[in-house]
């Protein structure tokens, strides 16, 4: 029901838009009034005020649903003592109501045995209360309804009868447009700093258990060892030292990384060139979106790929040509990977290439130049920040890829750059650290927050490397 | 008929163009006499860019564009025989662009690359010297000699246009074709082309498209006028502009269309 009057404040805001406008139409052309503003502007006036309104009192009602719920059946009239109850009683007693409610309905014959004896056990007033409460979402919902068609109507019809040719509708609706686009540029920088206070303020709290120091130096990886202490006497300095070692995962990271873009650079170039000079525009539409869906792959689906069928296949070769390589191994991982970056590479590399000047080609091809020719001499130079910006968004992507590592690498910490060996990433240690039961007063759980805010900084200075290079391609042919 | 005299640098016959099923060129026989200069006027969209990018096969890169005809390099080469490599007609017959297009290098590579590309030079020595005497002939190298490492980009229009020149004779080309060079330039600008225009007909055989008919008169010996696909008139310059045979140029030249 409130999603039904969600969808009927929509048509009634539409509606109200061609009433507006058409009022302001009749005040100019029958009563021969000079309108402030544009005839749409008057329309849009009338629909804000009716929109706006509507929809802020639908979120209240949505989101304080159930304390209307609870204020609805708890009724002081039934539970007479309510107000003096624990949350904890009050929580038990809601719950029951919420039980019975299902059953409280049904006829003699649908009930079982043990419904029977629970009705037997409520109480009167509870019975009530269940009852009123099977009713709630019906009797909400239609008032909720009512509310809708009553007040966005009332305002809809003020809004309309406020119209004159003095009333300057269009600032007043820039305005109000404007606080919404300002308002919701504002969520997404609050959350993105939300997001990054919450890493600072739980990696201080790591850091006073862990040495700064310890921490980024030190190349043992054992997380566990901060617990092989006695409780009474608190965490064991010696142990902590040694317990949390930044490079060995730094190193994983960057191994890993590092095969994904080997696999990723040459493949995603080579495509780029082949879709932007030599695929003819019918091949390119349809290649292009399939080489783009390499991204959309569910990173799961990639992280099977690599533990069940590539991890073993190249065990086998490897033991063909009489090479140790292990079950789980960061090449199993990073071909994976590397493959599910292809398109970052090839995709913004084509567009860049394909943004070339058509000139410079035709200018390289009068001088005599063959297609190769032009593509290696002037071509790739010219695009070449732009190929760079999109190398490094690959690598952020690789360096930030967890599901992948997590089933194909492996989560044992191993300083090594042997690509044939396991290894572990940063990310994959945020998840086994607040994997089982997380608590956030020992370092084991608050190091994945020290991680995060590393990986965090880390991408982000890619980021911003990639984006300062595009930027400065672009400014070139602008 | 094509004819045989050497004195052309280039005899077209026949010539027939097609943009998809879009008829750009219909019909066209023109001929360019050694060391002059040839104007190609007309209003826009009269197919006189297209004709000029048929002589070094420029259309070859547009899929859509199918061209017929007869093209005569020197007398002999058929330009559209398949034994002709396009790579070895555009190095005899070079060309200027609209918009100034210099490749995002430095003033040195731009000019080099050509000579590069078809080893000119047998010495790092002889290409400083094709460079530098390239920029001289183009009228540049006074300008740009101290700055021969920064970034062609950073010049003026008039001046990158004018090492698109150096660029295109830098491969010694036998004739150079040029797309309404000047329509991007300023009058001070066009003055120098114009100018060094002048200077290369000595050496080169230049045909020249423009829209500006004062500057077809100040350039070339002779002049043909394009309209809708046709080549209404071919003569010398000064009768074209003093006493036209067809009405149709004379109108155009007295600016009643176009």
């Amino acid at each position: 029901m409130l999603y039904l009057s969600l969808v009927f404040v929509f048509i009634l805001s539409y509606s109200f838009y061609f009433y507006g406008k058409k009022r302001a139409l009749s005040l100019k052309f029958k009563k021969n009034e000079n309108l402030s503003s544009l005839p749409d502007y008057y329309g849009y006036y009338v629909v804000l005020l009716v929109f706006f309104p509507a929809i802020i009192i639908w979120f209240f009602l949505l989101i304080f649903k159930s304390n209307f719920q609870e204020m609805f059946v708890m009724s002081p009239v039934l539970f007479p003592d309510v107000a003096t109850w624990s949350s904890g009683k009050f929580g038990l007693i809601m719950n029951k109501i919420s039980n019975l409610s299902i059953i409280v309905n049904l006829s003699e014959i649908d009930l079982t045995v043990g419904d029977k004896s629970i009705l037997k056990m409520a109480s009167e007033s509870e019975i009530i209360a269940a009852k009123n409460l099977a009713n709630f979402d019906k009797i909400y919902g239609w008032s909720n309804l009512t509310l809708f068609i009553i007040l966005p109507v009332l305002l809809g019809f003020l809004a309309t009868k406020s119209i004159s040719g003095k009333l300057n509708a269009q600032p007043i609706v820039e305005k109000i447009i404007s606080y919404v686009i300002k308002g919701s540029s504002y969520i997404a920088i609050f959350i993105t700093f939300g997001i990054f206070f919450s890493l600072v303020f739980e990696a201080i709290n790591f850091f006073r258990y862990v040495n700064f120091m310890d921490f980024f130096f030190n190349t043992a990886w054992n997380p566990n060892r901060a617990f092989v202490i006695n409780a009474s006497e608190g965490f064991d300095q010696e142990a902590l030292k040694e317990a949390f070692g930044f490079v060995p995962l730094l190193t994983g990271t960057l191994l890993i990384a590092s095969v994904a873009m080997l696999v990723a650079v040459p493949l995603g170039l080579l495509t780029a060139i082949y879709l932007a000079e030599y695929a003819s525009s019918k091949v390119r539409d349809i290649a292009k979106p399939i080489i783009e869906i390499l991204a959309g792959i569910p990173t799961v689906v990639y992280g099977f790929f690599a533990a069940l069928s590539l991890a073993p296949f190249i065990k086998d070769v490897g033991e063909g040509v009489g090479l140790p390589v292990s079950a789980e191994s960061a090449l199993a991982a990073g071909l994976a990977m590397g493959v599910m970056i292809i398109p970052f590479v090839s995709s913004l590399s084509d567009d860049v290439i394909k943004a070339v000047p058509q000139s410079l080609r035709e200018g390289s091809y009068a001088i005599g130049a063959t297609k190769s020719e032009t593509i290696k001499k002037v071509i790739l130079p010219a695009a070449l920040a732009g190929i760079m910006g999109s190398f490094l968004l690959a690598i952020s992507r690789a360096i930030g890829e967890t599901m992948i590592v997590v089933m194909a690498a492996s989560l044992r910490a191993n300083l090594t750059f042997n690509p044939l060996e396991p290894a572990t990433t940063i990310t994959t240690q945020i998840v086994t650290s607040l994997i089982g039961d997380v608590e956030f007063d020992n370092p084991k759980t608050l190091v994945a927050f020290a991680l995060g805010l590393t990986l965090f900084v880390m991408t982000l200075i890619l980021n911003i490397a990639a984006i300062t290079i595009v930027k400065k391609y672009r400014e070139k042919y602008e | 008929m094509v004819d045989q005299n050497s004195n052309y640098a280039l005899q077209t016959s026949e010539v027939y163009v097609h943009y998809g099923k879009k008829m750009a060129i219909n019909n066209v026989a023109l001929n360019f006499p050694k060391n002059e200069v040839t104007s190609l006027i007309g209003p826009s969209g009269c197919g006189k860019s297209t004709f000029l990018r048929c002589l070094n096969r420029m259309n070859d890169v547009i899929d859509i564009c199918n061209v017929k005809g007869k093209f005569l390099l020197n007398g002999n080469v058929d330009i559209y025989s398949p034994d002709i490599q396009v790579e070895t007609l555009r190095e005899k017959v070079g060309m200027v662009f609209q918009k100034p297009n210099p490749f995002p290098k430095t003033i040195y590579e731009n000019v080099a690359y050509g000579p590069k590309i078809h080893g000119i030079a047998s010495s790092q020595n002889e290409l400083d010297e094709i460079v530098k005497d390239s920029l001289h002939r183009a009228g540049l190298y006074e300008e740009v000699k101290d700055r021969m490492d920064d970034i062609a980009t950073g010049l003026s229009g008039g001046q990158q246009q004018r090492l698109c020149i150096a660029r295109a004779i830098a491969i010694r080309p036998e004739i150079i074709l040029m797309d309404e060079p000047c329509s991007a330039l300023d009058p001070i600008a066009t003055a120098k082309i114009e100018d060094l225009i002048n200077e290369l007909k000595e050496n080169y055989t230049i045909i020249i498209v423009t829209h500006s008919m004062s500057q077809a008169s100040r350039v070339s010996s002779k002049t043909a006028f394009f309209h809708l696909g046709n080549l209404v008139e071919y003569g010398e310059t000064g009768k074209i502009f003093t006493k036209p045979d067809k009405e149709q140029t004379n109108d155009y030249i007295t600016g009643r269309f176009g």
